[in-house]
């Protein structure tokens, strides 16, 4: 029984890690119609970022920040001189265009810090024991972070003008336009912030698992599932995702191990084929052709 | 407007002048075993790279005439691969029997799969994919362990038996049975692109409720296109499988996935021979730039980025723009049947 609560909480902290890493990929194609595939150039550059930092100076919070600010640097670097140029193609288009960024983007990665995985010491060693469940501080520590961007994320989009503007452009982006609202700045601002918010997920799990250059494509899988599961343009949904699939890695691991690798495809597949608007996604904006 | 310049999707035969194109697929073949000869050393590349081709023309179905883009094109391909290794490892030898196998392997996958992937939309059929292909690769490297031996690979090299004419077990036999088969599949290729069916092909693909309004059912006609894709896949996997003497589930990985769309690409998609200069075109150039550096998955990359904004037609829409200057009466009869191949 304290396995599986342990396994719980270990879920959390994937889920937490999925969350920051989905964002970008959600506001990606929830707003802008724009499949991103180089989003997880922001997690890779930004964990190893964390390990160059932490080897340099010994800080992890550093490499954190590092991690966090790289992240965002890629993200407008991304969203002003690429895709911008894609938004007005078929979706296709920019499926394939990104995904060949995110290989020019392994290929820098292995330009800079070669093939071998990098290990990174996890900054806070110490178990948290609570009613005989034992856990390391450092995940208990993430689930804290994420829960943190989530509420930051909340709290831009329903509280601030560019949040409205932002919501209004996920319903009907031409009567924002209309209105006479720059969505392009918009869409960069948030952009920004969730690909910091990717760059930071991969300075976090830097210590969990091994610094690779294709940590991206393990990432890449798994956090489409979550933005499908959670659905189109739904930040909420893709918090709720998040939870179920860092349940489904670390509990349906922990019943029968293989289930943590297959699981997820298992249930986007269930998803695509019986519910293709995922759980919160808006009815008929299922993610696909605009026909 | 006339009815009879209107006759939708099915070709008009002029029957005046004698088509020549059905020669295309022979001299296709004729010069990649030309170029076999001129350079004798890159026999393996030659091999390889006709095999490719197979594996871009099933790619080609699914992208260039239904318009559907798979990031999962290694599954079937590995599938393919698998079905032959498993039957020369642990049943037979025969190099027929294992290309039928694959052929049979492939109609299966496609009857389970078919139906359910063709009611999907664009993009989610090509995320589908990708995650069959994770699932796929997962079930070749871990739960079927005690077949596929996993990473280390299942070898069958010396099981290979001879076949009545051509021992396939000497890489030059191998080299010109491949040509054969390409060489055929070309032709059925041209006859498909010729026929109603790939004109209907790609009427699904420009406009699936017109096509309806001709009286063909789309949901039907890209089952048709899927399952061809998938056989052609998986032939292309067996012939791997033979060519190599191992499988390993290096062949299915998600990464590789990129690398047929591209290839696909640089041909020039939607087109008949477009497949084999994209095939020819990408291992070319993957020969080259992997003398220079180990993973090349950032020239990949560039090359997907050029090919995308500068060169959309591809290889085989640059020739043709070419040709169409010099030998004009080759190029004449564009009639209906070439709908929608500008795009």
């Amino acid at each position: 029984m304290t396995r599986l609560f342990e396994a719980i909480v270990y879920g959390f902290s994937s889920s937490g890690i999925l969350f920051m890493v989905s964002l970008a990929l959600s506001i990606g194609y929830g707003l802008m119609r724009v499949v991103n595939m180089e989003a997880m150039l922001y997690y890779s550059f930004g964990a190893y970022i964390t390990y160059t930092i932490v080897h340099a100076t010994g800080s992890f919070v550093l490499g954190a920040i590092a991690g966090t600010l790289l992240g965002a640097l890629l993200g407008l670097l991304v969203e002003t001189q690429l895709l911008r140029r894609v938004y007005h193609r078929e979706m296709m288009f920019s499926m394939v265009v990104t995904y060949a960024v995110f290989l020019i983007g392994i290929g820098v990665i292995q330009f800079i810090w070669g093939l071998e995985p990098k290990p990174v010491q996890a900054p806070i060693d110490g178990m948290l024991s609570f009613l005989g469940i034992s856990v390391p501080i450092y995940r208990v520590i993430i689930i804290a972070i994420a829960l943190v961007a989530y509420a930051l994320i909340q709290l831009l989009i329903n509280k601030t003008i560019t949040g409205k503007a932002l919501r209004a452009g996920i319903e009907n982006r031409d009567n924002v336009v209309a209105l006479g609202i720059n969505i392009n700045k918009i869409f960069t601002t948030t952009f920004v912030v969730a690909s910091a918010f990717a760059g930071l997920g991969g300075a976090l799990n830097a210590p969990i698992i091994m610094v690779g250059p294709y940590m991206g494509f393990d990432m890449l899988l798994l956090s489409f599932i979550t933005v499908i599961l959670g659905g189109l343009g739904s930040i909420k949904g893709t918090a709720v995702s998040a939870l179920i699939l860092g349940q489904v890695i670390s509990v349906g691991g922990m019943i029968w191990s293989p289930l943590a690798a297959v699981g997820p495809f298992v249930v986007m597949i269930i998803v695509i084929l019986f519910r293709p608007t995922g759980l919160f996604g808006v009815k008929g904006k299922a993610f696909g052709f605009d026909d | 407007m006339e009815l009879s310049t209107n006759k939708g999707p099915v070709r008009e035969k002029s029957g005046r002048s004698i088509d020549f194109g059905f020669l295309g697929p022979l001299v296709m073949v004729a010069v990649i075993m030309g170029a076999r000869y001129l350079f004798p050393d890159k026999l393996a590349f030659f091999t390889e790279a006709s095999i490719y081709a197979i594996y871009v023309m099933g790619n080609n179905i699914l992208m260039g005439y239904l318009g559907y883009v798979s990031f999962g094109q290694p599954f079937y391909l590995s599938t393919g691969a698998y079905a032959a290794a498993i039957y020369f490892a642990y049943l037979g030898n025969s190099p027929i029997v294992a290309i039928l196998l694959a052929v049979a392997v492939g109609l299966a996958l496609s009857a389970v799969f078919g139906p359910i992937f063709m009611r999907l939309k664009g993009n989610y059929y090509t995320l589908v994919n990708a995650a069959l292909c994770a699932i796929g690769l997962f079930t070749y490297e871990k739960l079927l362990i005690g077949v596929t031996n996993g990473n280390d690979g299942l070898w069958f090299r010396a099981r290979i038996a001879k076949m009545p004419f051509l021992d396939v077990r000497l890489t030059s036999n191998l080299f010109l049975m491949v040509c054969v088969i390409l060489a055929l599949l070309l032709f059925l290729y041209r006859w498909m692109d010729k026929s109603a069916l790939g004109a209907v092909f790609r009427a699904t693909k420009i406009n699936s409720r017109k096509a309806k309004f001709l009286g063909y059912n789309p949901y039907a006609v890209r089952i048709i296109g899927f399952t061809l894709a998938t056989v052609l896949s998986t032939i292309a996997g067996a012939l791997f499988a033979i060519n190599y003497g191992f499988v390993n589930p290096n062949l299915g990985e998600n990464s590789r996935s990129i690398e047929v769309l591209i290839a696909t690409l640089l041909g020039g998609v939607g087109s008949v021979y477009g497949p084999v200069f994209g095939a020819f075109g990408f291992l070319g150039i993957k020969d080259i730039v992997s003398r220079f550096m180990s993973r090349w998955e950032f020239a990949v990359g560039i090359i997907t980025i050029l090919v995308l904004f500068f060169f959309s037609k591809g290889i085989w829409g640059f020739i043709r723009l070419i040709g169409k200057g010099v030998t004009e009466k080759l190029f004449r009869k564009k009639t209906a049947g070439s709908i929608g191949k500008e795009k």
